[in-house]
């Protein structure tokens, strides 16, 4: 698996650098572990738009039900 | 005085509907009871006595199985209110729900003569010819518009112009047309499927009573497993989605629901569902039934958490968003390559916004007056939000999700960075979601005419008529109904 490229993301918060890390997303009741950048301190966790956007909107397509 | 047995034994009526009578189809007062976790459909026909029926067993609970709605009637309403529900059908202005699916029996013959059967088919009949069908879906496409049509039967495909009919009615303008059949032709010509997928059928119906010949014998008189996996082998080669569709009786396969499902997701993606169907006593069945010979929606729903060994959860099924609640139950789940089962339906909330206890149909003034929302996530739940007409979105989830999917295998992840499991789990949910439901008809004796006002599946009558599925296959003990030709009231 790749990493997600990793852009010079730093914390508005902590003003820290993101590092890569793995992290456990939760979905309905899912659970699915995904490498993402995160703040060393403070654990906050950088979405980047090519999830929140593309892929988890994929995803909220296939939610649509009866 | 009235002992606590006694008033156990009367049960807590929830609230009042209308039904028929299973001897004589006359319309009377009913009222649903409440006994522990099991609700009945209690009625008194002046002339043949008192009725109790078995309608719901256990869990999820009655009162929670909710899902408001608007009424949606017939822009079209091609009959006139006389003799009210269930005698006006066709639809008349009174229906609080517009055709998702319509049925077009092409024929009554079929290759089986199975101990149930809704429309009584055998091995006699003559058909309807092609320009008569053609007729007929003209007249249906122009009041219904773009219903998901089924070719239906008997057994559609002892017809040599089957294809022919699905590419009528294609021309004609029905974009999603499945085909509901035995499969034993399918599985005898290797290349009929291929001639359905050509003319434009997307999906095969397919009755699917389980994974054990004992079972075919008992409902369809005959070993038919080595069929029907022909037939789903063929249809997979073709492009044809597969539903599959047991009919679950008790005491022949309720203990093989479990066993269905592994058999559909071996098979997935040709199988895009499995769509359970309780026994219902119509058209031709073994003897009258009692309570025993019933089985309901919880009990379904619950024996596929019990034997999936809890893989699905009763807690990822919830009502349909336009028929009636009571009528039936959905889920969607994604299977992974290792086994694991994703739901892609919430968890549903457990209690009802509405402190009523009327599950069926909203009332003006209650707060679920405004009821059906736009956001699925959020649908089991009052909101301000405008109605939407639900028996489209069904129309279209249902068509999206049993077609055969674009692509047959897992796809490669969609462009941008890789997220690990996510990405296959975005891959599998585009091939391999399987849906899960199942739905209640009625017959003479559960018979609840609130959720046959609200009903979507309708049957095309040889007159132009499109009446409720339950209220066409009407029969009372005699045999006789109100709707279909060929067994009329009045023998």
């Amino acid at each position: 698996m790749t990493t997600p490229e990793e852009p010079r993301v730093r914390c508005t918060q902590c003003d820290r650098k993101l590092e890569t890390a793995s992290v456990t997303i939760g979905y309905m009741e899912s659970s699915f572990q995904v490498d993402l950048l995160r703040c060393p301190k403070c654990g906050q966790v950088f979405i980047p738009e090519d999830l929140a956007l593309g892929k988890m909107a994929e995803v909220e397509k296939q939610l649509e039900d009866k | 005085m009235t002992t606590e047995l006694e008033t156990l034994q009367a049960g807590t009526i929830l609230s009042t509907t209308e039904s028929v009578c299973p001897e004589c189809l006359a319309r009377i007062p009913a009222t649903r009871v409440a006994r522990g976790e099991d609700v009945f459909l209690r009625k008194s026909c002046p002339e043949h006595g008192d009725i109790e029926t078995i309608v719901w067993r256990g869990r999820p609970a009655f009162r929670t199985w909710v899902r408001p709605k608007n009424p949606v009637h017939p822009t079209k309403p091609l009959k006139q209110v006389d003799r009210g529900c269930p005698f006006d059908c066709g639809l008349c202005p009174d229906h609080r729900q517009q055709s998702c699916c319509v049925l077009l029996e092409v024929t009554m013959r079929c290759d089986l003569r199975c101990a149930f059967c809704f429309a009584s088919a055998g091995a006699a009949g003559s058909d309807p010819d092609t320009a008569v069908l053609a007729e007929r879906m003209r007249r249906l496409f122009e009041t219904t518009g773009p219903v998901n049509l089924q070719l239906s039967g008997g057994e559609p495909c002892v017809r040599d112009d089957l294809p022919q009919i699905a590419s009528l009615a294609r021309e004609i303008g029905f974009t999603f047309v499945q085909v509901n059949s035995n499969g034993l032709r399918l599985a005898r010509e290797a290349d009929y499927a291929q001639r359905l997928r050509d003319a434009g059928v997307a999906t095969v119906f397919l009755q699917f009573d389980g994974t054990r010949d004992d079972i075919h014998r008992q409902m369809r008189g005959r070993a038919l497993l080595a069929q029907k996996i022909a037939a789903i082998e063929n249809c997979a080669a073709a492009g044809l989605g597969v539903v599959l569709v047991p009919v679950v009786v008790p005491g022949i396969n309720a203990d093989n629901l479990g066993e269905i499902l592994d058999f559909a997701l071996r098979r997935q993606p040709v199988v895009r569902g499995v769509h359970f169907q309780p026994v219902s006593y119509f058209g031709r069945y073994p003897a009258p039934p009692t309570d025993a010979d019933r089985i309901t929606l919880p009990e379904i729903m619950a024996g596929i958490e019990d034997q999936s060994g809890g893989r699905v959860r009763v807690e990822n099924f919830r009502p349909a968003g336009a028929e009636n609640a009571l009528c039936s139950f959905n889920g969607t789940f994604v299977s992974m390559p290792d086994g694991r089962l994703f739901p892609l339906t919430r968890p549903r909330a457990t209690t009802s916004c509405c402190s009523s206890t009327e599950p069926v149909a909203p009332k003006a003034g209650s707060c679920c007056a405004e009821a059906e929302t736009v956001a699925p996530l959020e649908a089991s739940r009052c909101s301000e939000t405008a109605p939407v007409d639900g028996s489209a979105r069904a129309r279209d989830f249902v068509a999206r999700s049993w077609a055969a999917p674009e692509v047959r295998e897992p796809v490669a992840p969609l462009p941008g960075p890789s997220f690990g499991e996510w990405d296959v789990f975005l891959a599998r949910a585009r091939t391999h979601a399987l849906t899960i439901s199942g739905m209640a008809f009625q017959d003479a004796w559960t018979l609840d005419l609130d959720r046959l006002r609200d009903c979507h599946i309708h049957i095309t009558d040889p007159d132009g008529a499109t009446i409720p599925f339950c209220a066409y296959n009407l029969t009372g003990t005699d045999g006789s109904g109100p709707y279909r030709p060929e067994r009329p009231v009045g023998k």
